[in-house]
């Protein structure tokens, strides 16, 4: 697959990429190498790796880091309450059983990352906020990562039979590893320019007034200027586009007060709401930047 | 190695050179990678490799964000104002489609048993650099070569090592705070105790035989930090500098900030966010503050509002000050006297060469418990200096 190929199947799969993440997703398929991706939170990331599984026609494993996570979890683990019934069974039968036959493949849990290694057709792996992990477990990956193998110490190496294409997202929470970032391949996601936004939204959302995305996004794209604590991302804007065509509306009101409703799904903390008055949601919506001299004059009274 | 193949590959390592010195970590295995790319996009769609390189070369967000100017200056000098060599160095051929086409040429013909070899691992090149080649000497600095990265200033006048230095210095400080434990336990002097909860869920697995016992590690906490930042007329061409330094705090050891003059407010959310808008925040939150400073109105309002929860054993105060207080002379050491008996230790920093001379520190000095060091801080030499002297 060329890169246009691959360009126009994420575009068929809902994904609009810039040619520059087209080119890093084809390299990093050609090069077989881990793809990290960083971004704020909300610019898809983890959209991202879904839609290069549906544009490839292959499975998407997925593993949500967090805290604490460890081998068992992530990779895999013994099934214990499956040997002990076996244990009991061949008592009872007085068989016996061998050490080996219990620590076969059958009583091993796959986790995502066997899974993948483990899977029969071609696979795109997602290690989903690689940052909230521990670093032990970034340690652990390195050998996933470098080599696609998994050693169980009762079996052996485990080799990969297809090698997955494997995407790692970070919100940047925790600066991530020399050793790690230097076996991957890196994008840095950042908000999507106004066009590439409105076709965004016009994908996802077909039956939305044209005028409405146009102005929808000129706004979220002014409000994200603007210093707040949380910066909309694009599912933000792709659920305030929803919100305002779900109230029927054929262009963004010249009132804030009819916006007033809607913009809880822009703005997430109280601060921001705060700062966000009246006056400059008016602004935004009129694509003004600063206060204007008429309205820093003070009213006359009785106004 | 022969000619044809050795002028692109020369390009390339000049090219890894430049980005090294500018502190990108761009070693063998990262050139490899930029020939294996260049081998792989057609000969018409060279552009491409822009994007390609990137996201081999790039580590973090500044490299990403220096890449289009390092590249620019490098490939295309012609388009680049105002410039008209990058590091002196030699030039070989810097059309990127004529590099590429002549990679392509030589592996055509040239080493055909070489491209055969060429596996289809990540890290392996087709082409094995000669170790012996002159040209590529300068590849073989690999990323461990200490370079003076050029990094961005992110702040107005501030140079970024000076950042760096402030934070290692505060991270230096924080670690030498000894940690303390959370809590004391009778009955086991070290404090390590069953945890019954997590022995049960794990003891699930083995068919309820608690076979792996979990134990409670003892907590260890940092003392908690207050940083007092007076911000009054007197002390405004150094409030910038004692906020920078709180700031750091705050990310090493989730210290909490106050600001003062004649009220007390909190800054600590503030300083939290890396937004270039702090300074200008902090000014508005004091802007309405009126003249004068009241550290002992100031000091009370923190003991007994802000901090009333946490000004517990062995809390750090740090106050930030030149002392001179508009209050009545004998209330600072009193309102210091009550932050000292809720267990608090209290360190005074001033920004002149002698401790303040005004007349409520007169009285404060007098008192030798009250104030555990008197320091000057006017630099980050004097914060060094503190951290050496920190027990």
């Amino acid at each position: 697959m060329t890169e246009a190929e691959l360009r126009e199947s994420l575009h068929r799969a809902g994904y609009i990429a810039d040619e520059g993440l087209a080119t890093t997703l084809w390299l990093a398929g050609e090069l077989q190498r881990p793809l990290l991706i960083e971004g704020d939170a909300g610019v898809g990331k983890t959209a991202l790796a879904a839609a290069l599984a549906r544009a490839r026609g292959q499975a998407l494993v997925r593993l949500q880091c967090h805290e604490g996570l460890d081998l068992s979890q992530a990779a895999y683990e013994w099934n214990y309450g499956r040997q002990l019934l076996a244990i009991r069974l061949a008592e009872t039968q007085a068989t016996g059983m061998k050490e080996a036959e219990l620590f076969a493949r059958d009583y091993l849990l796959e986790r995502p990352l066997l899974r993948a290694i483990s899977s029969e057709q071609p696979c795109v792996l997602l290690i989903d906020e690689i940052d909230r992990a521990d670093e032990a477990f970034e340690a652990f990956l390195l050998e996933v990562l470098a080599d696609y193998q998994i050693t169980v110490p009762e079996l052996g190496t485990l080799h990969a039979r297809h090698i997955p294409q494997v995407v790692l997202t970070s919100n940047g929470t925790r600066e991530l590893s020399d050793a790690l970032r230097r076996r991957c391949l890196y994008h840095f996601l950042d908000y999507p320019t106004l066009a590439r936004e409105i076709a965004i939204v016009r994908s996802t959302l077909p039956h939305a007034e044209s005028a409405l995305v146009e102005q929808a996004v000129a706004f979220v794209q002014r409000l994200r200027r603007e210093d707040l604590a949380y910066t909309p991302g694009v599912a933000e804007t792709l659920d305030w586009v929803r919100a305002l065509h779900r109230l029927s509306m054929k262009a963004l009101p010249e009132d804030p007060q009819g916006l007033a409703g809607t913009l809880a799904c822009l703005v997430k903390t109280q601060d921001d709401r705060f700062q966000l008055g009246e006056d400059r949601v008016r602004q935004l919506i009129e694509g003004r930047r600063s206060v204007g001299v008429a309205e820093k004059a003070p009213q006359p009274a009785g106004t | 190695m022969n000619d044809d193949i050795a002028r692109p590959l020369e390009s390339i390592a000049g090219f890894a050179a430049l980005l090294r010195d500018h502190g990108m970590k761009v070693g063998i295995a990262e050139q490899q990678a930029f020939v294996q790319a260049a081998l792989r996009l057609p000969v018409e769609r060279a552009a491409r490799l822009d994007p390609a390189w990137r996201a081999i070369a790039c580590h973090d967000v500044r490299d990403w964000k220096r890449w289009p100017e390092l590249f620019e200056s490098y490939w295309h000098p012609n388009r680049v104002r105002g410039k008209s060599r990058v590091g002196g160095q030699t030039r070989p051929s810097r059309s990127l489609q004529q590099l590429v086409q002549s990679l392509h040429d030589s592996m055509d013909g040239g080493m055909p048993n070489r491209r055969q070899s060429g596996s289809d691992t990540a890290l392996e090149s087709p082409l094995a650099f000669d170790e012996d080649d002159g040209g590529l000497q300068r590849a073989q600095g690999g990323s461990s070569r200490t370079t003076d990265a050029l990094h961005d200033r992110s702040f107005s006048q501030w140079l970024p090592q000076d950042l760096a230095l402030l934070q290692s210095l505060a991270e230096k400080i924080a670690r030498r705070l000894r940690r303390q434990l959370a809590r004391r336990w009778h009955d086991d002097a070290r404090g390590h105790r069953l945890d019954l909860r997590r022995t049960l869920r794990a003891s699930l697995r083995t068919g309820g035989l608690p076979l792996h016992p979990v134990w409670r590690a003892p907590r260890r906490e940092w003392p908690r930090l207050f940083v007092l930042v007076d911000v009054s007329r007197s002390m405004e061409t150094h409030a910038q500098l004692f906020l920078r330094i709180a700031r750091a705090f705050v990310s090493a050891m989730d210290a909490r900030v106050f600001v003062f003059h004649t009220r007390l407010a909190e800054v600590t959310p503030l300083l939290r966010s890396d937004s270039a808008a702090v300074q200008e925040k902090v000014n508005a939150v004091t802007a309405g503050f009126g003249g004068g400073t009241r550290i002992a109105t100031s000091l009370a309002d923190f003991h007994s509002v802000h901090a009333r929860a946490q000004l517990a054993r062995n809390a750090r105060v740090w106050v930030l000050s030149d002392g001179f207080d508009a209050d009545p002379p004998e209330c600072l050491a009193q309102e210091l006297a009550r932050v000292r008996a809720r267990g608090a230790r209290i360190q005074w920093f001033h920004p002149s060469e002698a401790p303040p001379a005004s007349q409520a520190m007169a009285r404060v000095m007098a008192e030798r418990k009250l104030v555990e060091r008197f320091a000057r801080l006017n630099s980050l030499r004097d914060l060094s200096e503190f951290a050496q002297q920190l027990r």
